[in-house]
């Protein structure tokens, strides 16, 4: 056992070999006890397959994934991992309110409490359609209630905002917070970070992943041209070295909405 | 267990099962009794066999319907499944069970639909009560064809999903009814070798519903009762063990089930 609740060491993944390179290049990171990162990234950097990965939904070429201290190809029936990807709640061709009591029993949860949440966000009316008849928000709300229900330890959200409103988005954050479980959360926004101030953040450009930086820093956090001397960290993208500094620097991270808009400016 | 009843509820919702697997089918049987049997004698010892053997084969059509949709659910379910055994209590153990179980309840469902409806229909057509010999049987014969389809399903669904590819995707669903219509229509009229009907599930499930609603040994060529009769516990001896086969290598394929974007199968 590693002492992390999570960790990536050396990941790389190709989905397809002949055609394309690897979408993940050599990422590592770790996720302690009760600890919360933020991964944002511009689309197409690999965000989304890193959370697959974790979840055994990507081939891993190298590397390793290790959830719990096991190696997710060989983890089996670990009820405490849980995530919002649609595709995972697709067992049945039924209601949704009948894929909440599926995942319930197989998750060993009570779905009382799931449908609560449900009626809490307001949703109770989607729970009588079929998850392709939700609109695209509903659908991501859908998941990210099945992911922070029955108790799970370790939350894996892929851009859990994204045609969320911004009344839901408050409150589901505020769920975030106070959950006591381990969580990582993917998303291509910024504006959403000055809430998670206390969350670790890792930057994940072209298939690399760079940090951990804290989320508080993010006012202060500026990108550069080239090597800086005294930079955090320094990243290796097709657009040369960019360095990520601190007070002082080319473009001011908070000044952007998103990565691929402050890539754009520099 | 309550995926079992949740299973068997969506497959039961599906529109396309409804109008292929039952309405079409029954289409068929009208055809049978209306339009193909003129000039048949009403005699029970012809029309007794008559009406079984377009049960057998009707029924058997309809069952096949129902492994393109249990092939379908398998293949949507494919990174659901992934994740599923990893991160739920559900293992490929229960979940090829809870298929098992619904199945042979949908096979049961099929089959009792089909045989009110040839039934009726050629009761109807003939004027005498064409009732079928055990009814009982027949239903416990589907439920076994049913879990015999679904075993076929999954293990077609599953090579294409872990070796093959989703290119395919559609035409690998509909090789078990393809399958059916070839093999049931063959027994119908041709005088297939005994060795061949016993080996084949297909023709075992067919000749073991005519049994069941004809009460008689079933003939080697269906429209032909002079033709050698076959055995019908070598049928049920071959039926078991293609599923027991088949059941035995899709839990070892579920195992390593590899996640899929369903988008990979749209190619039509």
């Amino acid at each position: 056992m590693s002492g992390f609740m999570l960790s990536v060491q050396d990941l790389v993944v190709t989905y397809n070999r002949h055609s394309d390179g690897p979408v993940l290049k050599n990422v590592n990171f770790q996720i302690a006890s009760e600890e919360k990162v933020v991964i944002v990234g511009p689309n197409g950097s690999g965000k989304s397959t890193l959370l697959k990965a974790i979840l055994g939904l990507a081939p891993i070429e190298s590397g390793s994934v290790k959830v719990f201290g096991t190696d997710v190809k060989g983890v089996r029936g670990d009820v405490r991992v849980s995530t919002n990807l649609a595709e995972v709640y697709r067992l049945a061709y039924v209601k949704a309110k009948d894929v909440v009591k599926i995942f319930a029993e197989l998750k060993g949860g009570n779905p009382d409490s799931a449908f609560k949440m449900f009626y809490d966000f307001e949703l109770g009316q989607i729970l009588n359609k079929r998850i392709h008849e939700l609109s695209t928000g509903q659908q991501k709300m859908f998941g990210n209630i099945l992911a922070v229900s029955f108790s799970p330890k370790l939350v894996l959200l892929d851009e859990p905002f994204d045609n969320v409103d911004e009344g839901r988005r408050r409150r589901f954050i505020e769920v975030l917070r106070q959950l006591p479980a381990e969580m990582v959360v993917i998303t291509h926004e910024f504006n959403l970070l000055q809430r998670l101030s206390d969350w670790g953040l890792y930057f994940m450009i072209e298939g690399r992943l760079w940090g951990k930086f804290s989320a508080s820093l993010l006012d202060r956090l500026y990108i550069t041209r080239g090597e800086a001397s005294g930079s955090l960290a320094v990243m290796e993208t097709s657009l040369g070295k960019l360095s990520v500094t601190l007070d002082h620097g080319d473009i001011a991270v908070r000044t952007a909405t998103n990565l691929n808009a402050l890539l754009e400016q520099v | 267990m309550a995926l079992i009843t949740y299973y068997t509820k969506g497959i039961l919702t599906n529109r396309n099962l409804w109008f292929w697997g039952v309405a079409f089918m029954i289409f068929w049987l009208v055809l049978g009794a209306y339009s193909f049997a003129q000039g048949l004698p009403r005699q029970s010892n012809i029309l007794v066999p008559y009406t079984a053997s377009w049960y057998g084969t009707i029924a058997l059509y309809s069952l096949s319907s129902l492994a393109i949709s249990i092939a379908y659910s398998i293949y949507y379910a494919s990174s659901s499944l992934a994740y599923s055994f990893r991160y739920t209590k559900l293992s490929p153990l229960s979940y090829a069970g809870t298929l098992v179980g619904s199945s042979s309840i949908l096979g049961a469902i099929l089959s009792i639909i089909m045989l009110v409806s040839t039934y009726g229909l050629f009761s109807t057509r003939f004027g005498l009560r064409l009732t079928p010999s055990n009814p009982i049987e027949a239903i416990l014969i589907s439920a076994l064809a049913g879990i015999f389809m679904m075993t076929l399903a999954m293990f077609l669904v599953l090579i294409a999903v872990n070796y093959v590819g989703l290119q395919n995707i559609n035409l690998v669903t509909f090789v078990p009814l393809i399958l059916a219509y070839g093999f049931g229509f063959s027994q119908l009229t041709t005088p297939l070798p005994p060795a061949l009907l016993y080996a084949s599930p297909y023709n075992a499930i067919q000749s073991l519903l005519f049994q069941a609603y004809s009460g008689l040994a079933p003939p080697a060529q269906l429209d032909n009762a002079s033709s050698s009769l076959l055995q019908w516990q070598y049928l049920l001896a071959s039926l078991i063990i293609w599923i027991i086969m088949l059941f035995l290598i899709d839990s070892y394929l579920l195992r390593k089930i590899r996640p899929r974007q369903v988008e990979e199968g749209r190619q039509i």
